[in-house]
C-alpha cells in the first residue's frame, strides 16, 4: 500500500477535529441550558479523503505530497456546522475565533453578501495551534437545503438562454428561503422577548 | 379615504369640503400653496384637489415638488381657465384628471371617486430609498443582498416609502395595506414592521423602521 498523502500526520488531525468538535458541543450544551434551544441543527465533520485530496492537488497542479496537503490546501479537515437560526450562525462563528489556540485565516461572509446564484454560507479556514488548517462552513437549516437540493440539480453554470432563466429562478429560491428565514427568526426573538 | 382640498376660494373650499365630509371622506383644507404642500408631506392621503392659481405656491408649483419627492398620490387639477395649455401642462407635471371651473358638484365628486378608486394603481414599479430598492413586479427588496418579501410585506414596505416625508400612524397601515381586514390590529402591524426590520438588516442596508409598538413609523437612512 503507498503511503497516504497524510503522512503520519492522521492520528493528530483527527485529534484537532474533535477539540473543535467538543467546543461546538460545549457551545450546543451551553446554550441548550441558558435559552432551552440548542443552536446548532446538525454538525459534520470529515477529513478530506486521500483519493479526492490526491484528486484536488491534480487540479490545481500541486505535487501530490503531504506538504500540498496539509500547508497549501486549507480544507484537509472539513466541519459544516448547520444551525437553526441566523443568530446561531454567529454565534458559533463567536465561539470558534474566541476559542484558545485558534487563529482565523480567512473569512466569507457569503450570507451577509450572498453569492450571484443565491447561495448563502459562512466560510472561514481557521489554523489551530498553529499547525493544521481547519475549513468552517456555517450555515442555516434553510440555506443548507438550498444548497443541497441545488447539488442535486444538474445544470450547466455556463448560461445558454434556458439555462439562465434556471439559474435566476434557483436565485429566487434562495430570496425567498432566506426572506422565511429572517421571518422565523423575527418570531422567534419575539417570542424570546416576552418571556 | 382621506382628501386634501387646496383651494384659495374662502367660499368654494367650505362647500367643496362639506360635501366630501357628507361623502364619507376625510378632508384636510389648506387655502395656499405652501400649506398644501405642508400638509401633503406631512400626511397620507388618498387623493389630492388642487386650484392652479393659488396664493404663495401655485397648484402646479405643488404637484412638480410632490411628483419630485415620488409623491404619487393621484392629483385632480382645477383651473379657471379653459386654456388647453394650461390643461395640457397640468398633466405634464404629473396631474391624473383636470376640472374647469365653473364645474357642477356632482362632477367634481364622481371625478374624485374615480380617482381615489384608481389610486393603488398608480405605484411606481420600483421605489428607491438610502441604498434600498423595493420592486413592485417581482416583490424584491434589493441592498447589497436580495430578499422576496410576501404580499403584505411588500404593501407594508411600500407604503412606508411613499410616505417617506413623515412618521405614518398605525392606522392608517391597517387601513392601507391590510385593507381594514378582521383581525388586522396592532400587533399585527408591529409583527410585520418587525419583520421588514429583520430582512433591512439581513440584506445589510443603511435603511432602517423607525418607531414602537403602536406606531407611528417611518423609514430612515442611518448614516
Amino acid at each position: 500500500m503507498r503511503e497516504s498523502i497524510y503522512g503520519n500526520h492522521i492520528d493528530a488531525m483527527e485529534d484537532v477535529m474533535n477539540i473543535i468538535l467538543g467546543s461546538i458541543d460545549e457551545l450546543r450544551a451551553n446554550m441548550a441550558e441558558e435559552f432551552g434551544s440548542d443552536p446548532v441543527e446538525h454538525c459534520r465533520a470529515r477529513i478530506k479523503s486521500e483519493e479526492s485530496m490526491r484528486e484536488k492537488c491534480r487540479r490545481q497542479n500541486l505535487p501530490e505530497t503531504t506538504e500540498s496537503a496539509l500547508e497549501l490546501i486549507h480544507d484537509a479537515i472539513g466541519i459544516r456546522v448547520v444551525c437553526a437560526f441566523i443568530s446561531d450562525v454567529y454565534s458559533v462563528r463567536e465561539h470558534l475565533t474566541s476559542m484558545a489556540k485558534v487563529e482565523v485565516v480567512e473569512e466569507k461572509d457569503y450570507i451577509k453578501h450572498a453569492k450571484p446564484n443565491g447561495y448563502r454560507s459562512l466560510h472561514m479556514i481557521l489554523k489551530y495551534d498553529n499547525s493544521y488548517f481547519v475549513e468552517i462552513q456555517l450555515r442555516t437549516i434553510s440555506m443548507d437545503t438550498w444548497a443541497a437540493l441545488e447539488h442535486h440539480i444538474h445544470y450547466k453554470k455556463t448560461a445558454s438562454e434556458n439555462d439562465k432563466l434556471i439559474i435566476a429562478e434557483l436565485k429566487r429560491c434562495a430570496d425567498e428561503l432566506a426572506s422565511t428565514d429572517m421571518s422565523m427568526q423575527t418570531i422567534r426573538d419575539m417570542i424570546r422577548k416576552e418571556l | 379615504m382621506k382628501i386634501l382640498l387646496a383651494e384659495d376660494t374662502l367660499d368654494l373650499n367650505n362647500v367643496i369640503t362639506q360635501m366630501l365630509q357628507l361623502q364619507g371622506f376625510d378632508v384636510d383644507s389648506a387655502f395656499d400653496g405652501k400649506e398644501a404642500l405642508n400638509l401633503a408631506l406631512s400626511n397620507g392621503y388618498d387623493g389630492i384637489i388642487l386650484d392652479i392659481m393659488m396664493p404663495k405656491m401655485t397648484g402646479l408649483e405643488v404637484l412638480r415638488e410632490l411628483r419630485n419627492r415620488n409623491i404619487v398620490t393621484p392629483v385632480l387639477m382645477l383651473t379657471a381657465k379653459a386654456e388647453v395649455d394650461d390643461r395640457v401642462e397640468g398633466l405634464d407635471a404629473g396631474a391624473d384628471d383636470y376640472l374647469t371651473k365653473p364645474f357642477a358638484m356632482k362632477e367634481l365628486l364622481a371625478r374624485v371617486k374615480a380617482l381615489t378608486r384608481r389610486g393603488s394603481q398608480y405605484a411606481a414599479k420600483e421605489l428607491s430609498f438610502g441604498d434600498i430598492t423595493l420592486k413592485s413586479e417581482s416583490l424584491e427588496l434589493c441592498s447589497a443582498n436580495t430578499v422576496r418579501l410576501s404580499l403584505k410585506e411588500f404593501s407594508l414596505m411600500q407604503a412606508l416609502l411613499l410616505n417617506k416625508e413623515h412618521p405614518v400612524e398605525n392606522n392608517y397601515l391597517v387601513e392601507h395595506v391590510w385593507n381594514d381586514e378582521d383581525g388586522a390590529e396592532e400587533e399585527t402591524v408591529w409583527l410585520y414592521v418587525n419583520f421588514l426590520q429583520g430582512k433591512l438588516e439581513y440584506i445589510d442596508s443603511n435603511v432602517a423602521i423607525k418607531g414602537e409598538k403602536g406606531g407611528p413609523f417611518q423609514v430612515v437612512v442611518n448614516e
